[in-house]
């Protein structure tokens, strides 16, 4: 195995972590806000998925990926008004099985609408080509999801640390208690907040639909993988989430070239093993 | 305090008097277990009978977890799904007697569990909840990519013995002798556990679970109890994953999936965990549900996704617990008329 | 590991909180049977202080001794073992248990379980089989200093035992703390913001300032020192 080829594994390797780190993201952000972490949010990466197909068979691909952005959005808002704002005063637990309820709806739901055969996300022309990377080809569209998840990170970084939601998510992952208290309407700018996580679950539904296969079923295993970057990089951390969602690519990546039947154990292993070092994850609850 | 935190809240303490009426229960129950295939003419319902109470005992597993050290296991069906295996394996390889391989197949899921346990109950509430279906899926990962060991995807028949502790093996694959089997050693479970939940230990676990750090400040270990009920938890699962494999004399990985453990969590949820027979109920109701909306509907998924949510927001104690709570307010009403 | 002759010893502690120390290299030592007050304005390090000493926080940089041997390295289990104990500011108690059932669960654990002489002494013997979330505040905070007590520890740290009391608890309370020091020959380290209690049972107050030392002493000495005076009111302005 060449150096180039190792190269581009690594960049196989970004594409899965940059996949997963707006997945993860999305759940970073409903956590620091409402405290609670988000068991729908597997499914709704999935019907993000779907949604974007639907849109993109009509509009195309690029209306698609907005498309089920906006779709996951107004759901997310929906979801903070109806589920997690009522709860909030509850045992956390109580929402976790409200939106494993709500899990099992929307495998339901895609199940109802698209029916249990799998279908693809056609490429947009302009990306269904590859790329020449140090001599060896490498499909555009894995570099548009590298392009997508930078983009994300950046974005999400700059609204964090210049705007006034952003410091309001900053401040209430931090200290959620006294954060509250600070005059901010914290009902209206917690559903954009959720908004805004579960769109970024819609968007990376779509974007990943041309790489894995479209089944109501792919929500599960998204789950597992982000509460793993999650809780690896520490709960309500962004910071920590990109670090944990970028090593887990890799380690995802590489492990299925070289050592397949450990691939899979490794994340979880690495999940357990930060747990005994740090109970409360790898980077704390700072941002 | 929170409804859904009553869910979860200890029950109070019980008169000396009520252990002879446990003990009567305890008899009635095995009773009735005895009796029911006489009742029952239906092969059909005591198949279906049988499933429920083995998913039931699951689910009992996972409720007393949460009754007894306050947290949501997403991933249990690992200890029903392993136990199943280990007794699959040691029956396939042939290397020891049917009866120690079901010893040790209730062993290794239990101890296991104990030395996991010693590292993840140190993890607090929802993250918890989260690396335990983390857990339950690296070991469904495993059975499905460890060809050579457990013939992946596929699975395997388990050659069952012709006799099992001096009785023949129909015992097992008859649903009218099955049938007893199972819901006497259910009985026997929640009975051992009712024991468990009142001693010394059940005691300390409880007190634990509403204060951690107030335990410690007393002077107590609180890892050493709450993994050792993780591992009695474990060990109700891994007898139900045990009767399981004996009844389908096969194994697969389904026996591993998330879906699995989720389902025995909503049994526990339906039924109520505060009371040690709660998620037994969820599991009859549920598996009873999941028939009748068999032949109506495809949407099964939908409806017990639907139910998980208006019991969880309209009825925190459950059904069982509801009912129970009822009966408490009857009991008190009569006493004052 | 009698030798020393202080019962409870912090030395050079230091703890960060966020940019700054809530703690800043604290020297207390506390002589065996002494009842010292430890008081402050709000940010001192009071609590901070006493959660190191007790083990609930970690040390940071510094060490703490208890009949001069090194506790640092050890659990708030293992403390307790030693004869250490704690009550808390904000009530700590078990909401679901009866009074009765965690006293005796705390009395597991001690050498001499002497579960109805504390419930005698804190008034709270006919509140037994109620349970613990059912009963008056002033009666929760009475437990949370009654789970201290139980197997009469050496050493006894109180992080405001009176808060939310009435004036008249509270007076009530130290003539308890008091009388119980000297009967069961208990090191105490109050931390306390009603005055009246502190000058009225301490035999030494030390006073702390944005994690520091400002000031250690008698209460007379206390109350004449003026460097305490500018603390408390200066920063009340």
């Amino acid at each position: 195995m060449t150096a180039n080829v190792f190269l581009i594994q690594i960049l196989n390797g970004l594409v899965y972590g940059g996949l997963l780190f707006i997945v993860s993201v999305g759940l970073v952000l409903i956590f620091g806000l409402r405290r609670v972490v988000n068991f729908a949010h597997g499914s709704l990466f999935m019907i993000g998925a779907y949604v974007g197909f639907s849109i993109s068979l009509v509009a195309g691909f690029w209306a698609g990926l907005a498309g089920a952005a906006v779709v996951l959005a107004v759901a997310g808002a929906l979801l903070d008004v109806s589920v997690f704002r009522p709860l909030r005063r509850q045992d956390p637990i109580a929402t976790v099985l409200v939106t494993f309820g709500l899990l099992l709806i929307l495998e339901d739901l895609a199940n109802t609408v698209w029916g249990k055969e799998t279908h693809s996300l056609p490429l947009p022309e302009i990306l269904a080509g590859s790329v020449d990377i140090l001599g060896q080809p490498f499909p555009a569209y894995r570099l548009l999801v590298i392009a997508v998840a930078a983009a994300v990170g950046i974005g999400l970084a700059l609204w964090l640390r210049f705007s006034r939601v952003g410091l309001f998510v900053r401040a209430s992952s931090v200290d959620p208690v006294t954060t509250a208290v600070q005059g901010v309407n914290t009902d209206r700018v917690s559903a954009l907040v959720v908004a805004v996580g579960t769109a970024l679950a819609g968007l990376s539904g779509t974007i990943a639909a041309p790489l894995l296969a479209l089944s109501p079923s792919m929500g599960g295993s998204i789950l597992i993988e982000s509460f793993i970057v999650v809780v690896v990089g520490g709960l309500g951390s962004f910071s920590g989430a990109l670090i944990a969602a970028l090593a887990i690519g890799q380690i995802h990546n590489l492990g299925i070239i070289y050592v397949p039947w450990a691939a899979t154990m490794v994340p979880f292993l690495l999940m357990v093993a930060v747990l005994v070092w740090r109970p409360t994850g790898f980077a704390g609850s700072h941002v | 305090m929170s409804r859904a935190t009553m869910n979860i809240a200890a029950a109070r303490v019980a008169s000396p008097r009520l252990s002879h009426l446990s003990w009567l229960l305890l008899v009635l129950a095995l009773a009735v277990g005895f009796g029911l295939p006489g009742v029952v003419a239906s092969v059909l319902v005591l198949t279906l009978l049988t499933q429920a109470v083995i998913g039931g005992m699951l689910a009992v597993g996972v409720g007393f977890l949460i009754r007894q050290n306050g947290v949501v296991s997403f991933g249990h069906a690992a200890w029903y799904g392993v136990s199943a295996y280990c007794l699959g394996l040691l029956l396939r390889h042939d290397v020891l007697s049917a009866e120690l391989a079901l010893v040790l197949a209730l062993a290794v899921p239990t101890l296991t569990a104990f030395l996991l346990g010693l590292v993840i109950v140190r993890v607090p509430g929802v993250a918890f909840s989260m690396l335990t279906l983390a857990v339950g899926q690296a070991f469904h990962e495993f059975a499905m990519k460890a060809q050579g060991v457990t013939n992946g995807d596929d699975g395997f028949a388990i050659p069952l013995p012709d006799t099992l502790f001096g009785l023949p093996i129909s015992t097992v694959q008859q649903p009218e002798t099955m049938f007893v089997l199972c819901w006497s050693l259910l009985a026997l479970v929640i009975f051992g556990l009712y024991v468990t939940v009142r001693s010394p230990f059940g005691r300390l676990t409880e007190a634990i679970r509403e204060n951690e750090e107030r335990a410690r400040f007393i002077g107590y270990r609180t890892v050493l109890p709450r993994a050792a009920t993780y591992a009695i938890s474990a060990f109700v699962a891994a007898l139900a994953g045990l009767l399981f494999a004996l009844y389908n004399g096969f194994v697969s990985p389904e026996v591993l999936h998330w879906s699995l453990s989720g389902s025995a969590l909503i049994m526990a949820v339906i039924g109520g965990s505060r009371l040690l027979w709660g998620p037994a109920l969820g599991a009859v109701i549920f598996f009873f549900l999941k028939d009748l909306a068999g032949n109506m509907t495809e949407h099964w998924p939908a409806m017990i996704g639907a139910t998980v949510i208006v019991v969880t927001v309209l009825m925190p104690a459950g059904i069982a617990g509801t009912l129970a709570e009822l009966f408490e307010r009857l009991r008190k009403a009569g006493g004052r008329a | 590991m009698t030798g020393s002759p202080y019962a409870i010893e912090g030395t050079a502690l230091t703890r960060p909180y966020g940019g700054f120390f809530a703690v800043n290299k604290v020297d207390i030592a506390v002589p065996h049977g002494e009842i010292r007050g430890l008081i402050g304005p709000n940010g001192a390090g009071k609590s901070t202080l006493i959660d190191v000493l007790s083990g609930r926080a970690a040390v940071w940089s510094g060490q703490v001794r208890m009949d001069g041997r090194d506790i640092g390295a050890l659990g708030a289990q293992e403390r307790r073992r030693q004869g250490m104990a704690r009550s808390f500011q904000k009530t700590n108690i078990f909401p679901e248990l009866s009074v009765r059932e965690q006293l005796d669960i705390a009395a597991r654990k001690a050498e001499k379980p002497n579960v109805e002489e504390v419930m005698d002494e804190l008034g709270l013997s006919d509140l037994g089989a109620a349970r613990a979330r059912d009963i008056a505040y002033g009666e929760q905070r009475r437990l949370d200093l009654a789970l201290a007590l139980i197997g009469r520890p050496r050493v006894l740290l109180l992080d405001e035992p009176a808060a939310g009391l009435s004036m008249r608890e509270s007076l009530g309370l130290a003539t308890l703390l008091r009388d119980l020091a000297q009967r069961w020959k208990v090191t105490v380290l109050l931390v306390e913001h009603d005055m009246e209690v502190v000058f009225s049972i301490c035999d030494r107050i030390t006073v702390l300032q944005l994690g520091r030392v400002l000031a250690e002493g008698t209460p007379d000495e206390i109350r004449r020192s003026a460097d305490v005076v500018t603390a408390y009111l200066g920063s009340a302005a």
